[in-house]
């Protein structure tokens, strides 16, 4: 590693960090040129701004310039109690909000030190794996469009609907799903439901394998991301890179595995690994986890117990509706909960998660109010960008599309 | 699993790239026969389940008074503070009724929350999903669009007293 440049750059600073390395001659065709890509390119993924010094076409140095997309939502954690935060959290990483909620909701409930029933969890675990599909699909239809192919990109999309269409029969909205509650799932899973992702997992391995079949021995998309981006295992542990990104430098670190929550522990699923460490890596990593994500789902499915979706926690987690309609006790808790929302004891609390783009913490810190005293996230698409420096250096510019595609950042989410 | 190949894995076949594009001809050829992946909206209209949830409107009984008490707590817990709710007394059986309620639909990011919290079943979500105004007045509903008869808004309510 070079150089190490830090996010929160002005411009000026951005542009004196690259002349640094920049050299300068009289003949203005040896000068290197800096080059804005973004935030308004369509192949950043969103508002991403990058800044690259170019000799010729060759890119020498990059410098990310975060912060458009930035909403503030840690603060507004600090002025809203748990409850009315969860729909916040489907807005960092909008390709997978129902793994977001989980995130959140996980660690209050680690803070609360509440159990939750075992079918809410088993629930919590189908949603977060079709997010996880669901995210995949969209990463790689949008890398390998980068990459020039149209066909690919539309099949994900076609597949991605019918998720969200699942979606919308388990939790009730195709994108903002605001779906899990402190102390479980705010509705039960209907046999619909049920019935519709059966169906979805019977026919989504064939067209995996056509996508393989269109992508893995293509001669043009091989040589367009072999070998390029290439970060190796230790480079991608110092600079914090997560996920997919990072168990394709060889690194088998999955947080199902290294520190299971819900019943992750339970289910039989491998950790795809390879040591190249490209953007072919990344994209083989995610073409196999999506196989290794129906597998799970299967076998949550079969494992669902019968039973309640939300604990049995007075002035904790908000009472089952018809409790509410019928009973005095569950009104009054209805009351308080809204008014004061659930107050934790005094503490601090990290709790992370795998999500899609890796890793997503919550750092909450609590001082016995029904709101956080400060809220931390960590994003893993923040943190995977932080690599895209190293990663670009000596490669052409159209590479870096396709680098930046493989790394799959969310912009909600890496600027929070 | 379809094998995976590196660049110098690829064949000369591989890299004469007809071969490629037959394979890829074939492949779209069979997408472009089967069944059609869009839905013709609007001739088409997408009719949503009992789970979906769309944009919040007020049960209204039979004898045309609305189920809600006006105690607030849709408004407390709505994270976009969509809802404006204004109590008054009144003589019949339930004592409070509001005298104005109105969500600003431009605010509302369809949570459910409302409905979640409602200890009175007064607050559902619909399965409308066609919001379009040209002014941002027409956006705040009142009491006189929010209003629907609880007929209509039968799956909802199977589906809430069932599943949650
Ligand atoms: S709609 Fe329900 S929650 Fe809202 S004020 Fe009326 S009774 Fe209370
Ligand atoms: S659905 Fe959510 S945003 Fe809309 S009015 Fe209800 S609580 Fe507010």
């Amino acid at each position: 590693m070079d150089q190490v440049i830090d996010n929160d750059l002005t411009y000026s600073r951005a542009v004196e960090a690259l002349k640094k390395y920049a050299v300068e001659t009289d003949d203005p065709l040896d000068n290197e040129m800096v080059l804005n890509m973004g935030p308004q390119h369509p192949a950043t993924h969103g508002v991403l701004r990058l800044l690259l010094s170019l000799d010729g076409e060759t890119v020498t140095n990059c410098v990310p310039m975060l912060g458009y997309l930035h909403r503030g939502y840690e603060k507004m954690a600090e002025d809203m109690n748990y409850y009315d935060y969860i729909p916040h959290t489907d807005r960092l990483d909008y390709l997978a909000p129902p793994s977001n909620n989980v995130a959140f909701v996980l660690a209050v409930e680690k803070l609360l030190g509440i159990e939750i029933p075992r079918r809410a969890s088993y629930i919590r675990m189908i949603n977060s794996e079709l997010a996880r599909i669901a995210s995949h699909l969209v990463a790689i239809g949008a890398m390998v469009m980068d990459a020039g192919a149209m066909t690919v990109f539309l099949w994900c999309f076609r597949e991605r609907e019918k998720i969200q269409e699942l979606y919308d029969l388990i939790m009730g909205a195709r994108f903002t799903t605001s779906y899990t509650r402190i102390g479980g799932v705010s509705g039960d899973i209907t046999d619909e439901a049920q019935a519709g992702i059966l169906e979805f997992l019977d026919q989504f391995p064939e067209t995996l394998d056509d996508l393989e079949k269109l992508l893995n021995a293509n001669r043009i998309f091989v040589q367009r991301t072999d070998g390029v981006g290439v970060i190796s295992a230790e480079d991608a542990i110092d600079l914090g890179v997560s996920g997919p990104n990072l168990r394709a430098s060889g690194v088998e670190h999955d947080i199902r595995r290294a520190e299971p929550y819900l019943f992750y522990n339970e289910m039989d699923f491998k950790i795809p690994t390879y040591s190249n460490g490209d953007s072919l890596a990344r994209y083989w990593v995610r073409m196999d986890e999506m196989r290794e994500s129906i597998k799970i789902i299967r076998q949550a499915m079969e494992m669902m117990p019968f039973g309640d979706i939300m604990a049995n926690s007075p002035k904790k987690a908000i009472p089952r509706k018809v409790e509410i309609y019928s009973k005095m006790e569950e009104l009054i808790n209805d009351f308080m909960l809204t008014n004061f929302g659930a107050e934790p004891p005094v503490g601090e609390v990290y709790h992370a998660v795998e999500n899609p783009k890796g890793e997503l913490g919550f750092h909450i810190v609590s001082r016995g109010e029904g709101h956080p005293w400060k809220m931390k996230i960590k994003s893993p698409s923040a943190t995977n960008l932080q690599a895209l420096p190293h990663l670009v250096n000596g490669h052409m510019i159209s590479d870096v599309v396709v680098i930046l595609g493989s790394l799959d950042p969310v912009m909600g989410e890496a600027d929070k | 699993m379809n094998k995976k190949f590196t660049k110098k894995d690829l064949s000369f076949w591989h890299n004469l790239y007809i071969p490629e594009i037959v394979k890829g001809l074939g492949l779209t050829w069979k997408a472009m026969r089967g069944p059609k992946q869009t839905m013709e909206y609007p001739e088409e209209k997408f009719i949503p389940t009992g789970s979906y949830r769309g944009r919040p409107v007020l049960a209204m009984e039979e004898n045309g008074e609305e189920r809600c008490v006006a105690c607030g707590l849709c408004s407390r817990i709505c994270p976009a503070l969509a809802i404006e709710v204004q109590a008054a007394e009144t003589e019949r059986e339930k004592e409070r009724y509001p005298v104005k309620f109105e969500i600003n639909m431009l605010r509302c990011i369809f949570c459910g929350f409302c409905e979640d919290v409602c200890p009175e079943e007064a607050i559902v979500m619909s399965d409308k999903y066609e919001l379009v105004f040209d002014n941002r007045e027409d956006a705040i509903f009142g009491k006189d669009r929010l209003l629907t008869p609880v007929e209509q808004l039968k799956p909802r309510i199977e589906f809430l007293r069932k599943h949650k």
